[in-house]
């Protein structure tokens, strides 16, 4: 009976490793990529990868779209050595290459002449959020700024001029009080838009220039959170956090039931069936006097375990200049332009000269070692306590700014 | 003569009497605090079926409306619809098999390691047998999060992280204490002369097992079948922790994927409760059917214990 | 992570089983044939090779992973990194989980974490102390500070939840059981009823009592739509509410719990030979002394039994709160809560320190439990021994 059962396990090991051994040696190599792109997203997506897939013999890229929970799918894919070659990832997310999960591309960039390749022509407050430390760990290929959506039909019943330019944030908040009523609210917050937009218009920063400071309590910032803690779920002008719960926050919107709204100059809310939507930049910050908003950047990544370092850098490059054509706002110098933008995104051209008009004021965070626990810690010891009312911003900082300066000294 | 026998008579009438309706008030009582106890068990049942055949905007009608018009049986298939279209590749079908493959192949696993491992305890005697016993017993007190992160990392070291192996190879090593315990306890109702009469007849020890012993513990065989149909079928935090490319998730998994994501910025209360529903289903065809293993495995635990 | 496609997902696993059944048949086979050549009798032989499949797995998947789980314990680890680090502390880990002091504030003074200070143990960040609760006694706040307070909290709520939930399910059970048992008409039908809630999945439960308890929509609060109107307040917010969370979960636990507590302890009752109860009624007992002195003891076996699952169980909750997302800083149960330090938040060092002292806590609990029966619970065979020695 023993010979028999011997016999069996080595079959069923044999059989077992069969799956391993057929999917090796493939000509040419495969590269995944994993992006956050919903099902339109990824079928634009797919003809820029066709057609870096066309255009040369050497690899060839799978897309995988992993459109929802995205970061905490791509944390375990990450930790069981799962991952995708490739990845996109926002600029929240870019210090997990100091957990050196991404591939360091500085040797490559140096030896590669193409624009795309080329640091220069990326804006500086975007080239900061891939170029940490001695390395380089991707290529942006978004950086869109935060603009201000504006339901026309509301403020024509309600009789109230149109945002512009020129607004203040305390003419903001105004209008977003008077144009509050049974059936709509003015504006919503729920911790987006960010309130960065708000402390960088005021003169203000969470974090020094030699990252050793964490200047909360600078009358400046204060006065920032204070303005925006005033606003979130308070029922004169803006939603409660139930309503909003329950509504969905951008749904809100497109429901007809929010007179303004702040979101990346590249969303679709502009162009929502049955909505009269306009776009203005964000007010002016009472210390810049310009309309400093948030940039969201978001860039493709290498994972730094990928079996195929070269291709995937040859695919990052290729496919990088293919989505800097596509999406917008490119996050180029050589790019920041009407017509380029108008011809990556028609549907924009109404509103392509205000989006042109906020890049220059739009900026990114400063990113670090320690930084996503610096981000945990002003969240839940500054931002939400005072955006809960559980106190006021002045008596939060002093404590906020010692916890923060702790992670920055901790790195 | 006659007044005094009625004299003596009512009393005891009215005794009986009063006896009568305290009778029939307690029975009364009883009956109506049990009618309260169904009514507190049936409601949220019957609200979870009503809200999973409603349209989006009769979820939110005030007064709550039962009867769903229209009944939006659609929801069933919708709801999944929704989901894979953030999944690509995650049907209905593809979950059902998904949970099916996991939980039937854990389910047997665990019963038939369970029996041989039973029958070893109960039938032999070996040296340290008692402190082994015991010592499984005791396995049952081990909380889980003992194991969960270097579990983690051995299956991670092994390469097979994200496969279905974490959830269904260590069943075979009798992984449930509880079902072990309950078949050992009817290993032992049966008179030894059955199993040393078929080895004199010429069997040998696993055909004892198969042809004499399994069919006399039929019953509790079934009874664990059960538990660990419902067990492995229920199972959440094996999947979440081994588990990350959701075409593989099995229904419990789909179902929180469902909720952490489509369902953050306006929860779809129709669909969750069309999912829950579902997941519910076979385990109540399950009870209805084998309601009698349920009730056994329960009470074994508790009574002869 | 690219979707395999369904065949590709199952057969690998699907051999591997196979096999693992087939390298455990051979075990049981070597084992008892090393065995006999040892000269070990046939009968211990058999036995002993049949528990090895047991043997191997707790070893392999239970002990091994226990001793590794105390290791991690004096690292650090995050989950993206190949290897665990040393911490420059050992203790690291322990310290940041287990320090708390008392400091001493003025009444009006705001309690400052400058003042509260900072742990005092080399590791990888710099952890401060937080005020977890305070106390005013005349004109001095004393502060109970603690380095990880969500710990602390997720404890606290864990252990109220017990407490609450286990008596109350305990009581609610024994009650319906007692009315079951008073030769109700169609005892099978009402049995199956009560305990229709316990079969159902946690999940299915958890994400039903959700949207049952949902503040402004939900099926309760609209019950309840008269209390608030004549009381004239606000709609409860339940499970988004951070003083209701707990009583929430309680509620919700009693429907799930319930029904299998009320079959196991109905199965108690119907075990209690009626001759105890005829011999009562003969010396004069009322419904309570019979209750008291009759039910009880010949029940508590069963009760026992029902209180230690309880323990088990509502120590280690952790679906529920899988379905139903509440802040972390309004308390999370312990589970949960080192689910996501050791997956979420990069921290299975930490994670597996926690995890090892909460392991103790409850086995210690459960044991307490145990050693506890010997002063309430009533042992029939105890009975027969005690009537033999007399």
């Amino acid at each position: 009976m023993a010979k028999y059962l011997r016999i069996a396990i080595v079959l069923a090991m044999a059989v077992a490793l069969l799956p391993l051994a057929t999917s090796r040696a493939q000509e040419p190599v495969t590269l995944r990529i994993t992006t956050w792109a919903g099902v339109d997203e990824a079928a634009e997506f797919q003809a820029i990868i066709d057609d870096v897939n066309a255009s040369q013999d050497a690899f060839q890229i799978v897309h995988e779209p992993k459109p929802s929970d995205y970061y905490t799918v791509l944390q375990t894919a990450l930790a069981g050595g799962e991952a995708a070659d490739l990845m996109w990832l926002d600029q929240d997310h870019m210090p997990w290459a100091f957990d050196g999960v991404l591939l360091d591309i500085s040797d490559y960039l140096a030896n590669d002449d193409r624009d795309t390749a080329n640091p220069d022509d990326y804006f500086p407050g975007v080239w900061q959020t891939v170029a940490m430390g001695e390395g380089v760990y991707g290529l942006p290929w978004i950086a869109q700024p935060v603009v201000l959506y504006y339901n026309k039909d509301i403020f024509d019943a309600m009789g109230h001029e149109y945002p512009n330019a020129d607004w203040t944030w305390d003419q903001f908040k105004e209008a977003a009080i008077a144009l509050t009523n049974e059936e709509h609210y003015g504006f919503s917050l729920n911790g987006w838009p960010p309130p960065y937009i708000w402390i960088w218009g005021n003169g203000g920063d969470v974090v020094s220039e030699d990252l050793a400071e964490s200047p909360v309590d600078d009358p400046a910032v204060i006065e920032a959170v204070q303005f925006y803690a005033d606003m979130i779920y308070n029922e004169e002008c803006c939603p409660s956090q139930e309503t909003i719960a329950e509504e969905g926050f951008g749904e809100m919107f497109k429901a007809g039931r929010l007179a303004m709204f702040m979101g990346g100059a590249a969303d679709d809310l502009d162009r929502v069936e049955g909505l009269n939507v306009g776009v203005s930049p964000v007010p002016k910050g009472n210390a810049t006097g310009e309309n400093t908003t948030f940039a969201w950047i978001a860039a493709t990544a290498i994972n730094a375990k990928t079996e195929h370092p070269d291709e995937a850098y040859e695919a990052l490059v290729m496919l990088t200049e293919g989505i800097h054509s596509w999406k917008i706002v490119s996050p180029r110098v050589s790019q920041a332009t009407v017509e380029h933008l108008v011809a990556s995104e028609p549907r924009k051209e109404a509103n392509a000269e205000d989006i042109i008009a906020a890049v220059p004021y739009m900026r990114g965070f400063t990113l670090f070692p320690g930084y996503l626990e610096f981000n945990d810690v002003i969240w839940g010891d500054y931002f939400n306590p005072a955006f809960n009312g559980e106190d006021t911003a002045e008596a939060l900082a002093p404590d906020a700014r010692i916890l923060l300066e702790d992670v920055l000294a901790s790195q | 003569m006659a007044t005094e026998t009625s004299a003596q008579v009512l009393p005891y009438d009215e005794m009986a009497r009063r006896h009568r309706i305290e009778t029939l008030l307690t029975r009364a009582i009883i009956y109506a605090l049990l009618l309260i106890g169904a009514a507190i068990i049936l409601i949220p049942f019957l609200w979870m079926v009503s809200t999973s055949l409603k349209v989006e905007r009769q979820l939110f009608e005030w007064p709550p409306r039962w009867i769903p018009d229209p009944v939006a049986f659609e929801n069933y298939w919708k709801a999944w619809e929704q989901l894979g279209s953030i999944a690509p590749g995650l049907t209905f079908w593809r979950i059902i098999s998904n949970t099916l493959f996991i939980t039937v192949l854990a389910m047997f696993a665990e019963m038939f390691s369970a029996a041989v491992v039973a029958y070893g305890f109960a039938r032999f005697r070996f040296k340290g047998r008692d402190v082994l016993f015991f010592i499984m017993l005791s396995t049952m007190m081990i909380p889980g999060v003992l194991t969960r992160v270097p579990s983690f990392l051995i299956w991670r070291e092994v390469g097979l992280l994200n496969t279905y192996d974490p959830l269904t190879l260590p069943a075979w090593t009798a992984w449930g204490p509880a079902y072990v315990f309950l078949l050992r306890q009817f290993f032992l109702t049966i008179p030894r002369e059955m199993d040393e009469a078929a080895i004199i007849d010429g069997a040998n020890p696993v055909q004892v097992f198969f042809y004499v012993m399994l069919p006399l513990v039929k019953p509790a065989f079934l009874a664990i079948g059960v538990l660990a149909f419902q067990g492995n079928w229920n199972n959440f935090e094996g999947p979440l922790i081994y588990l990350n490319t959701t075409q593989l998730f099995p229904l419990i998994l789909s179902i929180q994927f469902f909720q952490q994501s489509l369902s953050k910025e306006a929860p779809k209360w129709h669909y969750m409760m069309a999912m829950a529903t579902m997941m519910a289903a076979p385990i109540l065809l399950l009870f209805f059917m084998a309601q009698r293993y349920f009730i056994e495995g329960l009470n074994v635990g508790a009574v002869k214990g | 992570m690219g979707d395999p496609g369904a065949f590709n997902s199952y057969y690998p696993t699907f051999l591997r089983y196979i096999g693992t059944a087939i390298v455990l048949a051979l075990l049981i086979y070597l084992t008892y044939q090393g065995l006999r050549k040892l000269g070990v009798k046939r009968e211990a032989a058999t036995g002993f090779a049949l528990i090895t499949p047991w043997l191997v797995g707790r070893i392999l998947l239970t002990a091994f992973p226990i001793l590794l789980s105390f290791y991690l314990g004096f690292t650090e680890y995050n989950i993206l990194w190949d290897e665990p680090r040393s911490l420059k502390d050992p203790l690291f880990n322990y310290k940041r989980a287990l320090s708390f002091k008392i400091v001493e504030f003025d009444k009006d003074e705001r309690v400052s974490i400058a003042k509260l200070g900072q742990l005092q143990a080399e590791g990888p960040d710099i952890v401060r102390y937080r005020e977890l609760d305070s106390v005013v006694i005349g004109d001095t706040r004393y502060v109970i500070a603690a380095t990880d307070i969500y710990l602390w909290r997720a404890i606290w709520l864990t252990l109220r939840y017990a407490v609450l939930s286990i008596p109350l399910g305990m009581a609610g059970a024994l009650g319906v059981a007692l009315l079951l048992n008073q030769n109700v008409k169609g005892v099978g039908y009402w049995r199956t009823l009560y305990y229709l809630p316990a079969v159902l999945p946690a999940a299915a439960v958890a994400l039903l009592w959700f949207w049952l308890f949902a503040p402004n929509r939900g099926l309760i609060n609209w019950a309840l739509g008269p209390i608030y109107d004549l009381t004239n307040s606000e709609p409860l917010g339940w499970f988004t509410d951070k003083n209701l969370v707990l009583p929430s979960f309680v509620i919700m636990s009693m429907w799930g719990i319930f029904g299998a507590n009320t079959v196991i302890l109905l199965a108690g009752l119907k075990n209690i030979p009626p001759d105890l109860y005829e011999a009562a009624s003969i010396d004069g007992a009322g419904n309570w002394v019979k209750f008291r002195h009759v039910t009880i003891p010949m029940l508590s076996p069963t009760l026992f039994y029902v209180l230690i699952m309880g323990v088990i169980g509502a120590l280690q909750l952790f679906t529920e709160q899988a379905f139903i997302p509440t802040e972390r800083e309004d308390g999370w149960f312990v589970n949960w809560f080192l689910y996501n330090e050791a997956f979420n938040f990069g921290r299975m060092g930490y994670a597996s320190a926690v995890g090892w002292l909460y392991a103790v806590f409850i086995i210690a609990i459960t044991l307490l439990v145990f050693r506890s029966s010997a002063a309430w619970v009533f042992y029939e065979g105890a009975r027969e021994k005690e009537a033999g020695g007399a």
